[in-house]
């Protein structure tokens, strides 16, 4: 059977003996069926995948893993009134995407951020986050304070560790790459990194810490 | 974003998956072992238990709810339409032996339904009085009977109480208090003649039932509500409330008897109810749990793929989809077929006003 | 209950639609203005679509069913009733701070009619009709979401009723009080609102197990054979066109599975329901076929654009190549 190019929900896609679902499709007694529409991609499968799954491991042969993509988030140019109408994916943080965040809030065990790009996509709206004193860095967690890493209004880049409580995701940014890369001194200047835990006001020279982000 | 189910159930994805698995197997085994799938709960029942409405009745389930509900009826001036005086008085004539056939109105019925924890306009109860409202009025002959005259006629009040906290959907248990306390409602009789402005009998024996019982012939009789779920290939009515938290889709059908034959019964309304199985939390199998050996999936991609290969595994899974076609008319069968639920329903409820 | 205490309102039931004298009058007149169905009994209405309507929303539709008959110029009233409705998805998005943790998308419906889609003004606070139908739209599609793809967010449907469907026709809401709240119109207002919102969760990339529509089937006594009654079943019924409908039934389809994920039949459906429900779920088959039709052309668009960038931008780094070389 031959896949179409274009699937709406609830076209039959294949067999689950020929194909693996992926994203976008779902499976229906045996038969996997197309989700959201789109254009049907059929990838080799991911050899990982189909070890670590005990049922696909039985099976030992390599099908390959059938997708829908998504419309990309288009335009260069969103407009004044976001993506548009079916424009961009909705996107929601999910455990390791990689996120950025500006800090809204400190308090002794945590600072309160809001999430506004996931994975180099704006989102429509802000996800409240948090960022725990333990997840700050990853060395000499003991020694962290929050109010030495993070200021209010500092744009930071973090992981999601988990998809949290009632109303927080999880945020981390304990790697090298994670952590503060914009920062505006007490007079309102716009800052540069000097270290991994101090950032430089450019005209009076006074340094403030920070858990700064490695630039690349 | 009010929670929309009464009171969601606290039962893990093992557990779900353990009570769906003894639900779909043939015969299906109930949450309650002694039940077969058409046995309803034992309740309590009693009527004319309020000494100032004119027809009430009470029912206690074996869970703790309960139910009260009064009706009143008062009378009520028709507003009149300026114009068709004329037309009108040609028509009065000829269907002065009808006795108001067809000139009754939807909305000299009012019904409005209390459930504690629930705001009046929130959606359940909202939804519960009009299914209660639409089975009611499904057939004429109720507001038929509520027309006096040209000038006045009864406005009939249902006051649906549930006294104890929503435990499992109510709509079934609301409807059979409906049922008895409508069936045992009086209006007094009327003295005044034709277009006069009415006057009553304040005999209360010479009061006339809203559903009236002519010997040997069968009446109509207030709708009555049947709640039944669907699991798997199995059908089971009357579902308590973790039984709901499994179900592949639930019905709710409004019937009454039929007006032709004694036996089975006829539909007034269906609906469907969004099982709360829709919004249970999805269990996470061993082989992707890395506290039980598995391994955790690397990517969300990687995750899905696994969760969709797990669906006949027995890990739950919020079911899907909605009810196949040849099990809503299996349904609706065995609930309207002579000897059916309805009918056993009907003439159980009925039993309580004679005994 | 549902007063409105932002405003200054007029008694409710304090005001009716104007009645003009010539119907009064002649009888006759008011007769021949009547509207009959001029479509066969399996016949649906046409349908318009279309997707992405709403730029700010992650998805939108709009829906119109124009009116069957032809404008009558005689009279200001329109003899039967269009419906139009427009519908946006937003989110998925974050749940607000006081709600508790979800595994799966909370969906959140509202319907309401725009204060001028009936012939009877509506409020501006949701009435019960309006809620009753929310209810019916969410089990509508809480069945066809896959939810649990997304935890922990909410997504809000919101349909506005531009122009809904009469219960009855106007001329015989003055003679019999019958037609008047007896909501037939509804069924068809919910039909189109389950098919509408369904195309504008696609439009807006929502896991779905299916492409679900909405159908309408009655049962009515059709008027001019006399005094016999003769029940016929009909699908998509318009309820001006029928003097009287006996029983009806709306339902939410999924046709690849054969699957109804909502029914709201009521009336007097006696025995055998199946004619009814079968009725429906042809008429919803109908309807998918626009959907289809038209979500497939929305489709073609949006990704028209894409794959043509993609292919401009890899011409160019031929042409650079060959610049250079």
């Amino acid at each position: 059977m031959s896949l179409p190019a274009l699937a709406l929900p609830g076209q039959l896609l294949g067999h689950t003996d020929k194909y693996l679902p992926g994203p976008g499709t779902h499976i229906h007694e045996q038969q996997i069926y197309a989700s959201i529409a789109g254009p049907v991609l059929s990838s080799p499968s991911p050899s990982r995948s189909a070890q670590t799954t005990s049922n696909a491991s039985t099976k030992s042969k390599l099908v390959p893993l059938l997708s829908i993509s998504r419309p990309p988030n288009t335009t260069s140019d969103p407009g004044i009134l976001g993506t548009g109408s079916g424009g961009g994916a909705p996107i929601l943080p999910e455990v390791d995407s990689v996120v950025l965040a500006r800090i809204t809030r400190l308090g002794p065990r945590f600072a309160t951020c809001e999430i506004l790009v996931i994975n180099s996509t704006v989102c429509r709206e802000a996800f409240q986050g948090q960022i725990r004193r333990e997840d700050i860095r990853a060395t000499e967690k003991d020694k962290i304070k929050i109010e030495e890493s993070f200021r209010v209004g500092d744009l930071v880049r973090g992981t999601v560790i988990s998809l949290g409580d009632q109303s927080n995701y999880y945020v981390a940014t304990d790697r090298n790459e994670f952590g503060v890369v914009m920062a505006r001194s007490e007079e309102g200047r716009l800052m540069y990194p000097v270290s991994w835990r101090e950032f430089r006001d450019p005209v009076t020279g006074r340094g403030e810490s920070r858990k700064a982000a490695k630039p690349f | 974003m009010a929670p929309q189910q009464a009171a969601l159930v606290n039962l893990s994805p093992a557990e779900l998956s353990f009570l769906r698995a003894s639900l779909a197997q043939t015969p299906p085994i109930r949450l309650d072992v002694t039940k077969g799938p058409r046995d309803f709960r034992s309740m309590r029942a009693e009527y004319d238990v309020l000494p100032g409405a004119n027809g009430s009745a009470r029912i206690a389930l074996e869970d703790g709810t309960e139910a009260l509900v009064g009706v009143k009826a008062e009378v009520e001036k028709t507003p009149q339409r300026p114009a068709s005086g004329e037309q009108e008085d040609v028509e009065m004539h000829d269907e002065e032996v009808g006795e108001g056939a067809g000139k009754g109105q939807n909305s000299w019925v009012e019904m409005s339904v209390e459930v504690p924890g629930f705001r009046e306009d929130d959606s359940l109860p909202v939804f519960l009085a009009s299914m209660l409202k639409e089975s009611l009025l499904a057939s004429r002959e109720l507001r038929d009977r509520l027309y006096i005259n040209r000038r006045f006629h009864w406005k009939l009040y249902v006051d649906v109480l549930l006294l104890s906290p929503a435990l499992s959907y109510p709509l079934a248990l609301l409807s059979m208090t409906t049922h008895l306390a409508l069936l045992t409602t009086l209006l007094p009789a009327l003295k005044s003649e034709k277009d006069e402005d009415p006057l009553f009998d304040d005999d209360w024996d010479a009061a006339v039932a809203l559903y009236p019982k002519a010997a040997g012939k069968s009446t109509d009789k207030p709708p009555v509500i049947i709640l039944a779920m669907a699991v798997g290939p199995n059908i089971i009515f009357d579902p308590c409330k973790e039984e709901l938290a499994v179900a592949d889709a639930v019905l709710a059908i409004a019937c009454t008897n039929s007006a032709s034959s004694a036996t089975g019964a006829r539909i007034v309304s269906i609906r469907t109810i969004d099982p709360p199985s829709h919004l249970t939390p999805p269990g996470i199998p061993n082989s992707m749990n890395s506290a039980t050996g598995g391994t955790v999936p690397t990517s969300s991609t990687d995750a899905l793929t696994q969760r969709e290969l797990l669906a006949t595994s027995g890990v739950w899974t919020p079911p899907r989809g909605g009810m196949k076609r040849t099990l809503v008319s299996q349904v609706t069968k065995m609930v309207v077929e002579s000897g059916g639920v309805a009918e056993e329903v009907i003439s159980a409820l009925a039993a309580i006003e004679v005994g | 209950m549902n007063t409105d205490r932002r405003r200054n309102n007029a008694p409710a039931g304090g005001t009716t639609a104007p009645v003009f004298a010539r119907t009064i009058r002649e009888p006759g007149y008011l007769q021949s203005l009547r509207p009959s169905r001029s479509r066969g009994l399996n016949e649906l209405r046409r349908i318009f679509l279309q997707t992405s309507i709403i730029p700010s929303a992650s998805g939108s539709a709009y829906l119109e069913i124009p009116s069957s008959s032809a404008p009558v110029t005689l009279t200001l009233i329109p003899p039967t009733s269009s419906l139009k409705i427009t519908a946006s998805v937003q989110g998925p998005k974050p749940l607000p701070r006081s709600a508790p943790f979800s595994p799966s998308l909370l969906l959140t419906t509202t319907v309401k009619f725009a204060p001028f889609a009936t012939r009877n003004r509506r409020g501006y606070i949701r009435d019960t009709t309006e809620r009753d139908l929310g209810v019916h739209l969410e089990t509508a599609l809480r069945g066809v979401i896959i939810g649990e793809r997304w935890p922990k967010s909410g997504v809000e449907v919101v349909v506005t009723i531009l122009e809904g469907d009469e219960d009855g026709w106007w001329g015989d809401s003055g003679s019999e009080g019958s037609a008047s709240g007896s909501g037939w119109g509804l069924l068809n207002v919910l039909a189109g609102c389950i098919t509408v919102v369904s195309a504008a969760i696609t439009d807006a990339g929502i896991d779905c197990v299916d492409v679900v529509t909405g159908g309408v089937a009655a049962i009515a006594r059709t008027s001019d054979s006399g005094n016999s009654k003769v029940v016929a079943r009909l699908l998509d019924p318009c309820p001006a066109e029928h003097k009287e409908i006996v029983a009806a039934c709306a339902v939410a389809y999924l046709a690849s599975r054969d699957e109804i994920t909502e029914i709201w039949m009521k009336g007097d459906c006696g025995q055998d329901t199946d004619a009814l429900t079968e009725g429906a779920t042809h008429s919803a088959v109908g309807s998918l076929a626009v959907v289809k039709e038209v979500l497939l052309e929305a489709l073609q668009a949006k990704f028209q654009g894409q794959l043509e960038a993609s292919e401009g931008s890899l011409k160019r780094k031929v042409g650079d190549v060959d610049m250079t070389g």
